[in-house]
């Protein structure tokens, strides 16, 4: 809007007839007619961009043993070496997990394995796939499985058990090899580029092309290879990527130094690989950048996003909670990291001594959702992104020491603001081919939910 | 509708029938026993040949209708209602995919650029529209509920529903109606608790501002067509949105496309009519015209914002013509056959047989950019 449209609006001399005025009440931020109508016509557009609230946890994440076989960089994890086998789930656990999983009121489960590497027990996996299909079948709900693994221990026989009951792997893949052989290291020392593209191979032959998807993290290495990395992922025939920042927990943190960057590096890191993205697109090439297409879905469509990370209130809990191997419940993987490290301030309770109404509805829980719905924290209250970001009170916690953490110098909030104000640039040029690749992002997305959320009155 | 016409002999009232066909042609060279069986099986007999009431003496008491011209019209199985003055009216075509039924022609509104003659009161066509609805064949491929406004019927509308569901099971049918009295969840949950056949409920929206929207309909329905569009949403209705494109509203297509989209992605298409210039559209032609044409920026931004947002959407009553190339796709043969016309212009176009032409009354006033191509 053009400042003196802007001038004439606050001071309530822009004519109710002018386009300007018209535009910004077809959007209902102004009316000059009825407003009790236009209240619910905003009270259905605010539902339904809540819809991820409707159904609760689904996403339930599952720490099968803290052995590793790996030995990254940039490893958030506490990891135990690889044959403490003290660390392993056992069957008791994870059945008394699997029944909990259970118990989300939630139509949509997703379990996920994570670790450590899952494979190292992978008898566990084994069960909990097999349990939870077994109860299923008295829930009937809509269940999942993803397998986070570097694969270097799956074979055949694996990858058909997967195959056999729709686990899908989500495996990671930095970039080119010498880039990807310099961050993820095996304990024996070698690179494990090489054992990945086979096995990704490999998994494809027996599950298909779209049973593997891969991830990337970006360490400073990382930061001259905007163009090979994604030339690499588009040659392994993935159809996107989620250019990741490292989280600054755990192993991650005490290598700062060796893997680290600045903020600023990264957000101009993001933009190169974007604008080498969006342009390979409109060349043709299918291929999406999965944090810009979730802020897309939110900046131009009407609909919930389902991404655990960035919700207000929080998804941390409520949309999505993690296991570990002893039974312990914690909000998040961060909060994991953090009771690693003695601070058990996110931890939910034990599958073994809690119910699941402890678990869930602890004052704990209770203040962690109401102090991370931005719409009333502070300086996220008036920020004009608001709409489109999330909370993220863990993190909150641990980089500035308290859930409601401080904007001013908090390195998430200057990330999103950068990349979403950078997106608003795009759509506001309304480049004709660039809006058409950012709309076929949002339309290949499934974290779109498109369910509208109207009440009778 | 399509009406033809020849001279009535023994008809003192309007009489609905459905059209059979037997091979009749023998009946004028004898008052033969047989002819008269036949014809008296019927309750009107229709023949194009002269018939006299000195020479037909045998059947000189039955209603007849002879001397009808264009009779190759009549189709096995369609439906006519038949006038004392020996008028022919095809109220529905069996194979024809354009059926519709006139539930009323009452309306509680008024828009600017009504094609139709709105009656303040109206004798009940229920019962008429019940006997239409049985004449009908089960293989009807469509059929359209209109008006005026429908649902003024009140719950005369789900018996007519009610014998669709009955006679025809396999048809899908659309009602056009408003949508105001929708806003009464209650009357939207009788239409759902019928459980229909394959259901579209049509509603215009010509505006994305409730007052622009109101001036364009002559009351204030704004609200109300919204609210009766959630209602049905809400009842998980197939729900499609109409918008007529007149002088008024042309500069917002592009924001009401936003504003159906953020508001009601729900709705199973959207369709932007080209008008229908008749009746009130003609009275206020100065107030509603533009040239088709003008609006084409303007409509290209609102079909393109909503086919990249996934929505299905159409351009209906246009002229390829006047089309820019990239909307062709969502262009429609929307029109009537029965008031479908070309013009002589049209006639030597490589494009007519693709495109939709226009309303019988756009013969004077249409797009000045027609042209052959």
């Amino acid at each position: 809007m053009p400042n003196e449209d802007f001038g004439k609006l606050i001071t309530r001399k822009l004519d109710v007839n002018s386009d300007a005025f018209l535009n910004l009440k077809s959007k209902h931020i102004v009316t000059n007619t009825d407003i009790a109508p236009i209240v619910d016509m905003l009270a259905v557009k605010y539902r339904t961009k809540k819809a991820f609230l409707n159904d609760f946890t689904s996403l339930h994440m599952v720490v099968v043993t803290l052995r590793c076989n790996s030995d990254c960089q940039y490893c958030q994890v506490t990891r135990e070496e690889k044959n403490s086998k003290q660390c392993d789930m056992t069957i008791r656990t994870a059945k008394k997990i699997v029944d909990l999983i259970f118990k989300s009121p939630s139509s949509n489960i997703k379990i996920e394995f994570q670790g450590g590497e899952p494979i190292l027990n992978y008898s566990i996996v084994k069960y909990i796939v097999k349990y939870a299909k077994k109860l299923n079948k008295k829930y009937k709900k809509q269940l999942e499985f993803v397998i986070c693994t570097n694969l270097t221990l799956s074979d055949k026989a694996i990858f058909r058990f997967f195959k056999k009951h729709n686990v899908y792997i989500s495996t990671s893949l930095d970039g080119p090899k010498e880039l990807h052989d310099k961050n993820r290291i095996l304990q024996d020392g070698k690179g494990s580029y090489d054992i990945v593209i086979n096995r990704i191979n490999e998994a494809r032959s027996v599950m298909g092309e779209d049973g593997v998807d891969a991830l990337m993290t970006t360490t400073n290495l990382s930061l001259k290879y905007s163009k090979e990395i994604v030339d690499e992922y588009i040659k392994r025939g993935f159809h996107g990527i989620f250019i990741r920042a490292l989280n600054p927990y755990g192993f991650a943190k005490k290598r700062e130094k060796e893997v680290g960057y600045s903020t600023d590096e990264f957000i101009k890191f993001y933009k190169e690989v974007l604008m080498y993205i969006i342009d390979l697109n409109i060349k043709r090439t299918f291929f999406m950048e999965y944090y810009a297409t979730l802020f897309l879905t939110r900046i131009l469509t009407p609909f919930s996003t389902g991404f655990v990370d960035l919700q207000s209130p929080t998804g941390a809990g409520i949309q999505g909670v993690i296991y570990n191997y002893d039974g312990n419940v914690y909000v998040a993987d961060e909060g994991r990291m953090l009771a690693a490290m003695g601070d058990k301030r996110f931890l939910m309770g034990n599958v073994y001594k809690s119910t699941y109404k402890e678990l869930f509805c602890s004052n704990m829980m209770i203040d962690l959702i109401k102090n991370s719905c931005l719409e009333c924290l502070p300086m996220c209250s008036y920020c004009a992104f608001q709409t489109y970001c999330g909370a993220d009170p863990v993190r909150n916690y641990s980089t500035q020491g308290d859930i409601i953490g401080y904007r001013p110098t908090s390195e998430v909030c200057k990330k999103n603001k950068a990349i979403i104000q950078f997106l608003m640039g795009l759509i506001e040029e309304n480049n004709d081919e660039i809006m058409d690749v950012f709309w076929s992002w949002i339309n290949r997305s499934k974290r779109n939910k498109r369910e509208v959320c109207i009440e009778t009155n | 509708m399509k009406q033809i016409s020849g001279i009535a002999v023994n008809i003192h009232k309007k009489i609905l029938g459905k059209v059979a066909r037997k091979p009749l042609n023998r009946f004028l060279r004898s008052g033969s026993d047989e002819i008269r069986v036949i014809a008296r099986g019927y309750p009107v007999l229709i023949t194009s040949n002269e018939f006299n009431p000195e020479k037909h003496k045998r059947i000189s008491d039955i209603p007849i209708v002879h001397s009808v011209k264009d009779i190759t019209e009549l189709k096995e199985g369609n439906v006519v209602l038949i006038e004392p003055s020996g008028g022919i009216n095809i109220l529905y075509e069996k194979e024809s995919i354009q059926n519709t039924i006139m539930v009323t022609e009452k309306c509680n509104c008024a828009c600017i650029m009504c094609p139709q003659e709105i009656k303040k009161e109206d004798d009940s066509k229920t019962e008429f529209n019940l006997k239409l609805i049985s004449l009908m064949n089960k293989s009807t491929k469509f059929l359209a509920l209109t008006g005026g406004e429908p649902t003024l019927v009140g719950d005369d509308l789900f018996r007519l529903l009610m014998a669709c569901k009955e006679n025809l099971p396999n048809t899908p049918l659309i009602i056009l109606t408003n949508g105001i009295l929708f806003s009464n969840f209650e009357y939207a949950k009788k239409l759902v608790l019928l459980q229909n056949q394959d259901l579209t409920i049509a509603i215009p929206l010509y505006a994305d501002i409730d007052n622009m929207h109101d001036y364009i309909i002559q009351t204030k329905g704004f609200h109300k067509t919204i609210q009766g569009i959630y209602n049905l949403a809400l009842l998980k209705q197939k729900i499609e949105i109409r918008v007529v494109i007149t002088n008024v509203n042309y500069r917002r297509l592009p924001s009401l496309a936003e504003f159906i989209y953020h508001n009601f992605p729900f709705v199973v298409h959207i369709a932007f009519m080209g008008m229908e210039t008749r009746a009130l559209a003609e009275k206020n032609i100065d107030l509603v015209w533009i040239d088709p044409y003008d609006y084409m920026p303007y409509l290209k931004r609102a079909v393109n914002y909503l086919d990249r947002a996934m929505m299905d959407v159409s351009i209906y009553n246009q002229q390829l013509c006047v089309l820019p190339k990239d909307l062709w796709p969502y262009s429609r043969k929307s029109i009537s056959s029965w008031k479908n016309i070309y013009l002589e212009e049209c006639q030597s176009c490589l494009a007519k047989d693709k495109c939709g032409g226009l309303f019988s009354s756009s013969e004077y006033k249409h797009s000045l950019h027609i042209k052959r191509m």
